[in-house]
């Protein structure tokens, strides 16, 4: 079979290559048509319970997308002209960018922003800018100082310390242009050009938060990621050189490498996929896995043309013998990738896509076009002069290691890795799920982004995590005295679970009202039992405020959260599901969850859900194809073993760096596991075929050392420094990726190379040299 | 000169006891020191109530225990008399407590009335009133074993009365009927002696000299409500209410205007042990005046744009703004509270 195929490969050489040629022409120019794709809905579980309620519900309470612009003065204080026509200008400019849904956007300038006070006669009240307010005028500044204070929303609209004043969007999901979705990106560019660009200044600063600005900022910072690829690659191509000595050597891998990611990106748009920023990563892992599996190409090209056969018969002995191995690594790397399509999350699935795709070309333009390339070179007496004595002293190094598959080193090895596991897996226990950081977490704390968040919790009482709980009951529902008590009853309780700053729902807001028709008296904070009086209290309140829907048989409890912890999180979830069996009833069901902590809430547990299937599916895969490439047992478990121990421990180092299992960081070990494997199949598919011709352990596994050794520590090597520069990326969970990638990457190489033989002295007990 | 229908109406009806369900018990709330609380009374010890049936008590002053209580009722008004304690609120709820608050009892439950009680005072631990909305009194001479509801005409205003008498001619029972839509709020009662004061809505202001047999309505030039009516010594009555309104007579009779230029309700009067005068309000308004109070031309209806306060008053805000319900003394330090909870006031 492998015969065959490397005939027809090599008898076409010249023909391949030209196919080669012509369909990276194509899919690079669909890869230049590529565009970065960014939605809110890819980034949650659709189909979870909670998401569920969340869909039904948002056309009437609007949605978790929503926009927070603060206009500030400098000089805090912002009754002055310039102060309000600002505001204005804001509030205008918000209006009117596509995407906005206009009938929502809220500052101090939007009628609806009321006050009412209390008079002898009943009530007075108005809009509190009034429609003939004049900015110029002094008086009217003190009227609108006046009328805030009575409007009661300081600390809402108004910064507590009268510093900023703040502008509230919701956004579309459909653009109303186009009809297509929502453009993210494109509406995150508006708000920094048309907001901030337009009107920060000496005297104003603009603080924009909200999804779709954090994704917008995220897109920014993934544009360095070109420069982390540049980087990458010079890094590569000096270690590459440093392992070939030869520049054609050096370039032919590196180019393969880039080929395969201009296939994956271009196969990506001629799916009608975009590039995501959260995925952004994935072109890095192809090249860094192309590398990889060029460098095992070259190490065995280089040690056959060592024996002087020439490129040809070189590159064509080394396409067989690597074939077989690297086929099997890559499609365990695909197969591995592919099981996080069980995931149920856009942008995980899309990931999964992504990343599979990319690995699955490196079969076709690194085991396939790179020897092929190689054929055609002329490997002459001065290259082969130049490893001449090296394999000497590579020898000699190798002996040491091989040392490790000897019965005591052998033996203390496992011990180590036995304790390793036990501690690891005791603190991967502790690992945590979701968000463990204020702010937005794919973004580092001193970004923009994070220091608005900090700004606008800070000034104003607002949060941005809360959740809300959907009480789910009959038309006319909240004119009921029963079921708005229920509400009130929940609400109290909630209010009560630590981690619950406030609460806010029509029940708490008709008591007020209630209060406030007896002439704001507080002893009658109450819910009037009389059907008449609640409605009157209701009547006031309108399907704006989001606490009622039009027949008001749905209204919200929203819970506003001291923070967005996974901790806190499901400590309120939690109590919700236990207090909420006290209210339900057949008519009245309490539904969680919408809100940006809902839609958290869901991912968390999304996320937390499919960490087990995920790691089993992982290794089901890999076991699957060792057990179907070695047809051994212990083969695979010697490859199997040390992969698992190296997943654990990365959890372990999670808890310890204080990184949260996220969307972003589960596919994490799955990528690590599907690429760690690698080492494991190279190494022994030499040791396995000379198992089975009868070899000692020890023999085999020097024999492995020899052949394969040296690529695989390279290869470990220049992954992980391909990857280690992410710690200096401005996004938070690239550089969490990248420390995870990095231990990863090292942590199985060393496995392969330690632990493996290891393994393979005490599983093949009976196979070892004498006294070894 | 009408003496005969000043006199008190004894309604010929029980207290419902039937009405006396099995109340929820109260849920024992972590945040209870942060809630909505509407009355503090102290003797030995101090007593809060508040929203959904929130007993607070303290030996000390500083530290507060939630105490079980049969009912989830709002409670707006609370008072100790030796080791009693009643504690009275919505749905004309009663709740007695004979032990300091160990062990509570429902006295009263009507939450088909449709109305709170927001007063109670005792005389001794036998005899007490509860007053609240819509003219709503209940006496008990028995230590709360049984009330019996009264309405109190007297408290009308002259016209209100006179329209009442013609009704009342023709037809007795419509009579009654109108009386009890008619009467109003009554949101304060305080005692002076044997004098019975009390403040409520639409410019009542009413004294009793036969613990609230009979009352006496005062004519004052104001038809905004009144929360409070304290008397500071037995010629000189404050009364305060709504939209930062403060009145003072001198002689039981006339009724001068004390201007604070704020619009926030009054809703208590606190007296410092130095004899300085507190007004609590809505929005976390803290009114002193110094003595002797000074009296203002100002119209108490106008807006208070260019507005002199009367000398001697002066206003500030607690720093949450949150509505001020009602303070006392205790220990050496002046507790309040308020709509945000327990609040300790620096006075000084």
């Amino acid at each position: 079979m492998t015969h065959f195929i490397e005939h027809l490969v090599f008898a076409n050489r010249k023909l391949l290559v030209a196919i080669f040629a012509l369909a990276t022409l194509f899919l690079g120019f669909q890869a230049s048509q590529m565009r970065l794709d960014a939605g809110f809905e890819k980034n949650i579980p659709l189909n979870h319970e909670y998401m569920q309620t969340y869909i039904e519900h948002r056309k009437d309470f609007g949605g978790a997308n929503n926009i927070l612009v603060s206009v500030c003065d400098k000089n805090g204080n912002i009754f002055n002209t310039n102060f309000f026509d600002t505001l204005k200008n804001v509030h205008d400019q918000l209006f009117f960018i596509n995407g906005v849904n206009r009938s929502l956007v809220v500052s101090l300038f939007s009628p609806s922003t009321r006050f009412t006070e209390i008079v002898e006669g009943g009530f007075a009240g108005g809009p509190v800018i009034p429609a003939d307010f004049n900015s110029q005028s002094q008086d009217a500044l003190d009227l609108v100082a006046a009328n805030i204070e009575k409007a009661n929303i300081v600390g809402r609209q108004v910064a507590s310390d009268y510093s900023c004043a703040m502008v509230t969007a919701q956004l579309l999901d459909i653009d109303p242009q186009t009809g297509e979705p929502l453009d993210t990106l494109a509406l995150a560019g508006e708000l920094e050009k048309q907001l901030r660009g337009e009107f920060e200044n000496d005297n104003i600063s603009i603080h924009v938060i909200g999804f779709a600005k954090m994704i917008g900022d995220v897109a920014d910072g993934a544009k360095d990621v070109l420069l982390f690829f540049a980087i990458a690659i010079a890094i590569t191509a000096v270690m590459v050189y440093f392992f070939s000595r030869s520049i054609m050597l050096t370039v032919l891998p590196l180019l393969c490498s880039v080929i395969a990611v201009v296939w994956q990106l271009g196969l990506l748009t001629l799916l009608g996929f975009g590039m995501d920023p959260m995925s952004i990563l994935v072109p890095f892992l192809v090249f860094a896995i192309g590398v990889s599996h060029g460098v095992q190409m070259i190490n065995a090209v280089e040690k056959q043309a060592v024996s002087g056969i020439g490129a040809k018969r070189a590159a064509m002995s080394a396409f067989r013998s690597l074939l077989i191995p690297g086929g099997v690594a890559l499609l365990s790397d695909t197969v591995g990738f592919m099981t996080l399509l069980v995931i149920d999350i856009g942008i995980i699935r899309e990931l999964a896509i992504t990343a599979s795709m990319g690995v699955a070309v490196i079969i076709l333009t690194n085991l396939v076009l790179l020897p092929v390339l190689m054929s055609f070179l002329k490997l002459d007496k001065n290259y082969v002069d130049k490893f001449a004595g090296k394999e000497g002293s590579h020898s000699r190094f190798w002996t040491v290691i091989a040392a490790c598959s000897r019965k005591k080193p052998a033996i203390v090895i496992l011990l180590v890795t036995a304790a390793l596991f036990v501690f690891g897996h005791f603190q991967a226990q502790n690992m945590k799920i979701g968000d463990l950081h204020a702010g937005a977490p794919a973004l580092h704390e001193t970004s923009r982004y994070n220091q608005d968040t900090f700004l606008i919790t800070d000034k104003y009482e607002v949060t941005v995590d809360y959740i809300s709980i959907l009480v789910e009951t009959t038309p006319e529902a909240c004119t009921s005295h029963s079921v708005m008590k229920a509400m009130d009853d929940f609400q109290w309780k909630m209010e009560n679970v630590p981690g619950v700053q406030s609460a806010v729902s029509l029940a708490s807001v008709a008591k007020i009202v209630n209060a406030g028709y007896n002439e704001g008296n507080v002893k009658w904070q109450v819910l009037p039992r009389n059907q008449q009086t609640l409605v009157q209290a209701i009547s006031r309140v309108p399907t704006s405020s989001g606490l009622l829907n039009g027949d008001c048989s749905v209204m919200p409890i929203i819970l506003f959260m001291e923070d967005h912890k996974a901790e806190t999180i499901s400590r309120v979830v939690d109590a919700v599901k236990v207090y909420r069996d006290e209210y339900e009833t057949d008519d009245m069901k309490f539904s969680l969850a919408s809100g940006p902590v809902g839609v958290m809430a869901a991912t968390n547990e999304a996320v937390k859900a499919a960490q087990d299937p995920m790691m089993l599916y992982v290794f089901g895969a890999v076991i699957a194809l060792c057990l179907i490439s070695f047809r051994s047992i212990r083969a695979t478990l010697v490859v199997v073993i040390p992969l698992y121990v190296v997943s654990v421990l990365a959890q372990a180092l999670m808890t310890y760096l204080q990184i949260g299992l996220t969307v972003s960081t589960l596919p994490v070990i799955a990528l690590g596991v599907g690429i760690g494997v690698d080492y494991g199949i190279y190494i022994l598919s030499t040791k396995n075929s000379m198992l089975k011709q009868g070899a000692t352990v020890q023999e085999a596994y020097l024999a492995a050392l020899k052949e394969r050794g040296s690529a695989v520590l390279f290869t470990g090597i220049t992954l992980a420094i391909g990857v280690s520069t992410w710690v200096f990326s401005s996004l938070k969970f690239q550089m969490d990726m990248g420390i995870l990638l990095t231990f990863m990457f090292v942590v199985n190489m060393l496995g392969a190379i330690i632990v493996l033989p290891a393994l393979a002295r005490v599983l093949w007990w009976n196979r070892n040299d004498p006294g070894a | 000169m009408k003496k005969t229908i000043a006199a008190c109406i004894t309604a010929a009806f029980a207290a419902n006891y039937s009405a006396v369900v099995a109340a929820e018990e109260v849920f024992i709330a972590p945040l209870v020191e942060q809630s909505v609380l509407l009355d503090i009374d102290a003797d030995e010890f101090v007593v809060i109530v508040g929203e959904r049936g929130h007993v607070l008590i303290s030996q000390d002053g500083q530290s507060f225990k939630q105490l079980k209580v049969p009912s989830q009722s709002t409670l707006t008004a609370a008072t100790i008399k030796g080791d009693h304690i009643w504690a009275v609120g919505h749905d004309a709820v009663i709740l007695h407590s004979p032990d300091r608050g160990e062990t509570w009892e429902v006295q009263n439950f009507q939450p088909e009335l449709q109305r709170p009680f927001l007063d109670v005072l005792f005389f001794d631990t036998q005899h007490g009133i509860a007053l609240g909305a819509y003219g709503l009194f209940y006496r008990t001479l028995d230590g709360g074993k049984s009330w019996q509801a009264e309405r109190h005409a007297s408290l009308l205003d002259p016209y209100d009365r006179e329209y009442l008498e013609s009704v009342r001619e023709e037809d007795e029972a419509f009579y009654q009927q109108e009386l009890e839509s008619i009467l109003p709020h009554l949101n304060r009662v305080t005692a002076h002696g044997n004098t019975l004061y009390i403040a409520g809505e639409a410019g009542l202001l009413a004294r009793s000299t036969d613990r609230g047999e009979s009352w006496q309505r005062f004519t004052v030039d104001y038809t905004g409500s009144f929360f409070d009516i304290k008397p500071l010594d037995s010629d000189t009555v404050l009364a305060v209410g709504l939209r930062g309104n403060i009145f003072v007579t001198r002689d039981s009779e006339n009724w001068e205007y004390i201007s604070t230029c704020s619009t926030s309700t009054l809703n208590s009067i606190y007296l410092t042990e130095s004899n300085k005068i507190y007004a609590l309000g809505n929005n976390g308004m803290l009114v002193s005046a110094s003595r002797p109070l000074q009296t203002s031309q100002h119209n108490p209806y106008a807006n208070p744009s260019s507005c002199t306060p009367a000398t001697g008053v002066e206003t500030r805000q607690v720093e949450d703004k949150a509505a001020l319900l009602n303070a006392v003394s205790f220990n050496g330090q002046t507790i309040a509270v308020s709509a945000n909870g327990i609040k300790t006031l620096n006075l000084e």
